[in-house]
């Protein structure tokens, strides 16, 4: 139904629309330097465009993202885009490709920590028994 | 001032969907983490566009930025993003 398709597009243009608007006027506070509300709008539009198609990173060209994301990830014979494809699109800018790096190093790490703090919940007395005896251990030594 | 950053971003159903909407396949989907990491593209994409409006903006002696700043500075964003910054 090419309606829901109109109206689901509006509606993601006015989110995307929001966080431009949320970080430009962050920035305008830390630079002193605020946007009218024209670039807001021209922004968040080469935004919007930006996540329809992607053949080199933050190019014009609208809907360049997708297609090559779905070109890895298909490549690799899977039918879910991965961090790993989007860490593949992303190294075609240097700069950018580090930042996506670390930011998906951070994440990993992120969901280790929460690994770690749920099993240590858990296992809590193990470790404090284990710990005691390694002192133990190395005191007799 | 990386705390504050980190609060405002783009929502990751939002980038899901976009990106979804934009898929030949319908079997194609976005994994959770690579939705975070399409939010922080997009996110960066956005800050580098502003900033450099700003710069424009400051070059010229403007106290805001409009849209001719944008418009000047958008190819060579382009331009230079192939390149990587």
């Amino acid at each position: 139904m090419s309606v829901d398709k109109d109206e689901t597009q509006l509606r993601l243009k006015a989110a995307v629309h929001y966080t431009v608007g949320r970080l430009c006027q962050r920035m305008g506070e830390v630079h002193r330097r605020e946007f009218s509300r024209q670039v807001l709008a021209a922004i968040a539009e080469t935004a919007f465009r930006q996540c329809g198609q992607f053949k080199h990173i933050l190019t014009f060209s609208p809907d360049i993202f997708a297609k090559d994301l779905e070109a890895f990830a298909r490549h690799a014979k899977r039918s879910t885009v991965s961090s790993e494809d989007v860490k593949l699109v992303a190294r075609r800018s240097t700069a950018l490709s580090i930042y996506i790096q670390n930011k998906s190093e951070e994440l990993n790490q992120e969901q280790r920590d929460l690994k770690k703090k749920n099993a240590g919940k858990r296992k809590s007395r193990d470790t404090e028994e284990r710990a005691e005896n390694k002192d133990k251990t190395k005191a007799g030594l | 001032m990386a705390d504050k950053d980190a609060e405002i971003g783009f929502k990751k159903e939002t980038v899901s969907k976009l990106l979804s909407s934009s898929f030949k396949e319908d079997k194609t989907r976005l994994s959770g983490d690579a939705a975070l990491l399409m939010a922080e593209l997009l996110k960066v994409f956005v800050q580098e566009a502003a900033v450099r409006s700003q710069k424009q903006a400051e070059s010229e002696d403007c106290d805001q930025v409009d849209i001719e700043h944008f418009e000047k500075i958008l190819p060579q964003l382009v331009r230079s993003s192939k390149m990587g910054f």
